[in-house]
């Protein structure tokens, strides 16, 4: 990354706490931890009780039982494993399942590709601030419903819903209830032995451990169960198999401890940064916030403006690294299909920027991304078709 | 969300200082506008030619799209300004999309420029007739 960049896409991975990479970098020296963790020799067992000590790490940041917690790639394959398997292993009590259409694409592709193959999903919309109403959920439920999905802490809003209600809702049918709490763990307080949550999937890289290394947390209780999607080794419960990551999993675990103890700070210094960065741009003519403003993890801001386009606010905000909410690559030229299931319009959706910020971002990092966000749209509106201003 | 696109520096040039961006002084013999948009692009282009005689003297542009077509915009007024009318007709684009590097998935968005040119040439061969 240029030195001179300011990361504001803390929601898209974060940068890796210097604690983790030292014990990564333990592992990866010589004489580190190296050998396969699945070997019943001395080193292979020395492996074995490093991915154990990150395992109980993890589940004490969770609030669950460490054989709980099934290693995989990230949220992505804890997603798929979660849905998947599943949607597999109650098939045989019915085929009907539940999600919204705003959840993260490794949950709705992975719903879509379960409704190619004979199930019957429902859709739930969002309220405008991108909030599940309990009601409607309570409704939709089936004699053969087996499946919910609904995610904790939107990726491009940061609206958190409330799982502990949408679990209870579930548990009272025996219904298994998942959530991808992606943006969550390590951010939020999680008490699972105590949440009526039966799947989670989680990543490291979003609370500063290491990219491609995540987990699937199974709770322990009858009917709660997945099918493998992959197929090899025993590892993992025979649920996901595949020879462990030794160094990535020692990240993880440190990343979760780390989290643990400076969780609180972390909120904080995340609300204290939303809040200097909406102050300096609210002002700004016809600027929305995107999804609930209560309901929502400080550590997200996702804002639009009338008049411009998302890709020049894109470049106009540089050296600040933000999300936007146009897919301007694409030949579609589509906008966030999150946001315009809450309503947005197009041209609003995609003049979203989606600023996420955290532990190492300062309030300097703020002050840029709001001298910077203020002279974009001014420099976009000022040289935009005075009839589409929109402003 | 996909993060922004690789840009040349021509692009980011053109885009931070878009000279011709605005509109034209009404003290042309002739003010040509055209009005083109897609909305499955995002875009909107708002042209003008100032025409004296068969030159065109000044150009301008609003615009509200990527800043591949801002950059392209400009790119196109430098060139035409003080080039006969006709200019307008035989407007080739490629050589902006060389200079910009404009990826080849942002085609459609350059065609509107094409499209814009081409607005102006009719309006100017209309007010002819």
């Amino acid at each position: 990354m240029s030195a001179a960049a300011v990361y504001l896409d803390f929601a898209a991975t974060t940068p890796i706490d210097p604690r983790v990479a030292d014990a990564m970098q333990s592992c990866l020296s010589p004489g580190g931890a190296f050998a396969n963790p699945a070997s019943i020799h001395i080193a292979g067992r020395a492996s074995a009780a490093l991915v154990e000590q990150a395992r109980q790490r993890l589940a004490d940041l969770l609030g669950a039982e460490p054989h709980c917690l099934i290693w995989t790639s990230g949220a992505t394959e804890s997603d798929n494993l979660a849905i998947a398997g599943a949607a597999g292993f109650r098939a045989h009590r019915g085929k009907h399942l539940i999600t919204m259409p705003t959840e993260h694409k490794a949950v709705t592709e992975s719903f879509r590709h379960l409704e190619k193959s004979g199930y019957d999903v429902t859709w739930l919309k969002p309220d405008a601030d991108g909030l599940l109403a309990i009601d409607e959920l309570d409704a939709q439920l089936r004699e053969d419903t087996q499946l919910v999905s609904v995610m904790q802490v939107n990726n491009e809003t940061g609206v958190i819903q409330d799982i502990q209600r949408i679990g209870e809702v579930c548990r009272a049918r025996d219904i298994l209830f998942h959530t991808d709490a992606a943006q969550s763990v390590g951010k939020l307080p999680l008490n699972l032995s105590e949440m009526p949550i039966d799947l989670l999937s989680l990543t490291a890289h979003k609370f500063h451990g290491p990219q491609g290394i995540g987990a699937l947390y199974i709770a322990d209780r009858p009917g709660c169960k997945v099918l493998p999607i992959m197929h090899g080794g025993g590892q993992e419960r025979r649920l996901r198999p595949g020879s462990l990551p030794v160094h990535q999993i020692v990240g993880a675990g440190t990343a979760a401890g780390i989290a643990r103890d400076q969780m609180a700070d972390d909120l904080l210094h995340a609300a204290t940064l939303r809040d200097r960065l909406w102050r300096g741009i609210r002002d700004v003519p016809g600027i929305l916030c995107n999804g609930s403003t209560d309901h929502v993890y400080p550590g997200i801001l996702n804002v639009s403006v009338p008049g411009v386009e998302g890709e020049s606010l894109m470049l106009g905000l540089e050296p600040v690294c933000a999300a936007s909410g146009s897919a301007c690559n694409s030949t579609s030229g589509e906008s966030s299909y999150v946001l315009r299931a809450l309503g947005r319009s197009d041209a609003l959706a995609q003049s979203a920027i989606r600023f996420s910020f955290g532990r190492t971002t300062t309030k300097n990092d703020i002050d840029v991304a709001i001298e910077r966000y203020r002279w974009a749209v001014d420099h976009l509106r000022s040289i935009a078709p005075l009839h589409s201003a929109g402003c | 969300m996909i993060a922004t696109a690789a840009y040349n520096e021509a692009v980011r040039r053109h885009f931070a200082d878009p000279r011709h961006a605005g509109d034209l002084p009404a003290d042309h013999e002739l003010t040509l506008v055209a009005d083109v948009s897609e909305s499955a692009e995002g875009a909107h282009i708002v042209m003008s030619a100032g025409i004296r005689g068969d030159t065109i003297a000044g150009m301008a542009f609003r615009v509200r799209g990527c800043p591949h077509l801002i950059a392209a915009l400009e790119l196109a007024c430098r060139k035409l300004t003080e080039q006969p009318v006709a200019s307008l007709e035989n407007f080739d684009s490629a050589n902006i999309t060389e200079e910009l590097s404009v990826p080849v998935e942002k085609a459609g968005r350059i065609l509107l420029l094409e499209d814009a040119l081409a607005m102006l040439w009719a309006r100017y061969a209309g007010a002819a007739d």
